[in-house]
């Protein structure tokens, strides 16, 4: 059994400290003609905010998570943002989808394209940022899959040490040949060579355990062999791979524990000696340890839950306003009874409220008061807009009837006709 | 010739560029924990079912122990772990979501609303399947290992207070506890509350969590 808090604890000091130096070794962008573009790019903005807003990263309550990665990511030390926000710019105008020169004109003409006089590129930059929103998951995995692989910090500490080491040139292997960095922006874009980001789900994991079993075990069985018996579409050899390592090395590790068994015993004995007294006994220990896991269980659910609800609320309400703003802009200058239309008849729906959003409402006021708030409290979700307070409270209850522009109109000319 | 929305195009650009970055590394960090996770559930069942049938077949009372004991271990330490995962998961989508709060109130954008939809939707935020592995865990823990279930609430309470009050407790155990006290810091009312902000937290035997102690992870020299 991984015994992962420890190596964070060692593995944390030595990643930041190679970070500093590994980022600006373009292992991330293997050209090197972007790394002599590096000393342009790097002091020549500095936007007010968002040198604030890294500071105000840092003030962030302490984030002391298990997993130190969190924390290293969110809270970054001020010389590992520069250095990796500028090779990151450089990364972003490289992406730049009206932006497709071939790399070299992009080195010199860096510092040109922020102060860029096209005209057009000016307007077009709220929607690329919007864009940019939307390109959240297919591109970035793929590129940040280079960086992340061969960025020491957010390597998963292992076991055994070999993976790491593995992982970066295995992919190192696969950049070389092409040279360059894939991305849509340049001419010659290529599917990339290194894996993308896929999730595994038990049902996935069952069937390559047969395919495994099938080909004589883990030690006999070739990443080749299992990707055909398992005949799964989509996925790569890269995938197997990978997760045969994972495998291999969660069943290494129980068997060489059972030869020293008895020395595996005594260091969980001293261990749970050194967390809890002794004269409590491990049985207890670990009843107690149980005990603090579920209640963090229980509240991060709650909390999800929470959390959940809100963001839709807050959906909800948002929606609300651009259809009132519409239904302003179209009937042009009638706003206060068009207001009064959209809002008012809302509380007072008649629309029999459907057994979602009963539940819902009382489940939230169930998740209250397990987290210690009576019901009368409901309303500190809601209190500030006054508004707001009666609006999302009806919300939740005709959530379910009023989902749709069509639903909303429906339900509009209903409330008329009554 | 408008300088101003260009600047402030590029910046709020540049900014969600960043916080683009920042979810991949969640995604890429939290998918391989799970991937680990979903291989440890299935050994872990294994192992049990071996023992068990070695058991039944064999008879030997004290090796049975000895392994199921192991496999307690173990089985305690996985659902740690899990469970810690599930707090990387909130934590982050906490913290962006206070980012996202503080870029709407400092530059007036409207970043915040559609972005936080987009992040609901990430892997790291979907948490379905460490969330039904931890369930089971939690289940073959109570059934099967700690079977006998004698002692009532209060004693356990009394021996956890009497133990645990004067070393420092570390490992999963340890992180555990600073993440359940984190919340509650998290939680604690603010000064910037809305309708955004989550209700403070008022957590059971939250006395007997407090009364850890606990020592940085981070070795001061």
């Amino acid at each position: 059994m991984e015994n992962s808090a420890s190596l964070q604890e060692s593995s944390l000091a030595p990643s930041n400290g190679t970070l500093g130096n590994s980022s600006l070794s373009p292992s991330i962008v293997t050209d090197h003609m972007c790394a002599s573009a590096l000393p342009h790019v790097q002091h020549s903005h500095n936007p007010a905010f968002i040198s604030q807003s890294s500071r105000d990263l840092a003030s962030l309550p302490p984030l002391d998570a298990s997993f130190s990665q969190s924390t290293a990511s969110l809270i970054h030390t001020q010389g590992n943002k520069d250095v990796s926000w500028s090779l990151d710019r450089l990364q972003m105008f490289l992406d730049l989808p009206e932006n497709t020169p071939a790399p070299n004109q992009l080195v010199e003409s860096s510092t040109g394209v922020l102060a860029s006089e096209d005209h057009n590129k000016k307007t077009n930059w709220q929607e690329w940022a919007d864009d940019l929103i939307n390109v959240v998951d297919p591109d970035w995995s793929k590129i940040l899959d280079n960086t992340n692989v061969l960025n020491p910090r957010v390597e998963v500490p292992k076991p055994s040490g070999d993976i790491s080491k593995q992982q970066p040139q295995f992919h190192q292997n696969q950049l070389v040949p092409h040279g360059e960095f894939s991305s849509h922006a340049y001419p010659s874009s290529t599917a990339p060579p290194t894996k993308p980001r896929m999730r595994w789900t038990p049902e996935l994991h069952e069937a390559f355990l047969e395919a495994v079993n099938q080909l004589g075990g883990s030690e006999r069985a070739t990443p080749k062999g299992i990707l055909k018996l398992m005949n799964v579409e989509g996925l790569t050899i890269y995938h197997v791979k990978s997760h045969l390592q994972k495998y291999r090395t969660a069943r290494y590790m129980p068997e060489t524990s059972e030869g020293t068994s008895e020395k595996r015993i005594t260091s969980i004995e001293e261990m749970k000696s050194i967390d809890l007294k002794t004269s409590i006994g491990i049985t207890e220990a670990l009843r107690l340890q149980v005990e603090v896991q579920k209640q963090l269980h229980e509240q991060l659910e709650i909390q999800r839950n929470l959390q959940l609800r809100i963001e839709e609320q807050g959906r909800y309400l948002q929606m609300m306003f651009e259809k009132q703003k519409k239904v302003e802009d179209e009937k042009g200058g009638v706003p206060s009874s068009a207001s009064d239309d959209l809002l008012a008849p809302l509380p007072g729906s008649k629309h029999p409220p459907c057994n979602n959003g009963k539940s819902d409402s009382e489940a939230l006021e169930q998740d209250h008061s397990r987290t210690g708030i009576g019901p009368g409290n409901a309303g500190t979700n809601e209190d500030k807009s006054s508004s707001g307070v009666s609006t999302k409270q009806k919300m939740l209850e005709t959530e379910s009837t009023v989902h749709d522009e069509s639903g909303f109109s429906v339900s509009k000319r209903a409330r008329t006709e009554k | 010739m408008a300088a101003e929305p260009t600047k402030y195009g590029k910046a709020k650009a540049e900014f969600v560029y960043m916080l683009n970055n920042e979810i991949n590394k969640f995604n890429v960090f939290f998918m391989e924990q799970e991937e680990d996770f979903i291989i440890c559930h299935k050994e872990l069942q294994q192992r049990i079912k071996t023992v068990m049938d070695k058991w039944s077949s064999n008879g030997s009372r004290t090796e049975y122990t000895d392994e199921m004991a192991e496999i307690r271990n173990d089985i305690v330490d996985f659902h740690g772990e899990m469970v810690l995962l599930e707090n990387y998961s909130n934590i982050n989508f906490t913290g962006l979501a206070k980012i996202l709060k503080k870029y709407d109130k400092r530059t007036g954008g409207l970043l915040r609303l559609p972005f936080i939809q987009k992040v609901l939707k990430q892997p790291f935020f979907t948490i379905d399947l460490v969330s039904k592995l931890v369930k089971e865990c939690g289940n073959i823990i109570d059934e099967v290992l700690f079977p006998i279930e004698e002692d009532k609430e209060e004693t356990k309470e009394q021996k956890g207070a009497i133990m645990v009050a004067t070393e420092p407790v570390k490992g999963i155990f340890r992180n555990t506890v600073v993440a359940l006290l984190t919340m509650e810091e998290i939680r604690r009312v603010s000064s910037t509350k809305d309708h955004f902000s989550l209700p403070p937290l008022n957590l059971p035997h939250s006395h007997l969590i407090h009364s850890f102690q606990l020592n940085s992870p981070i070795p001061i020299l």
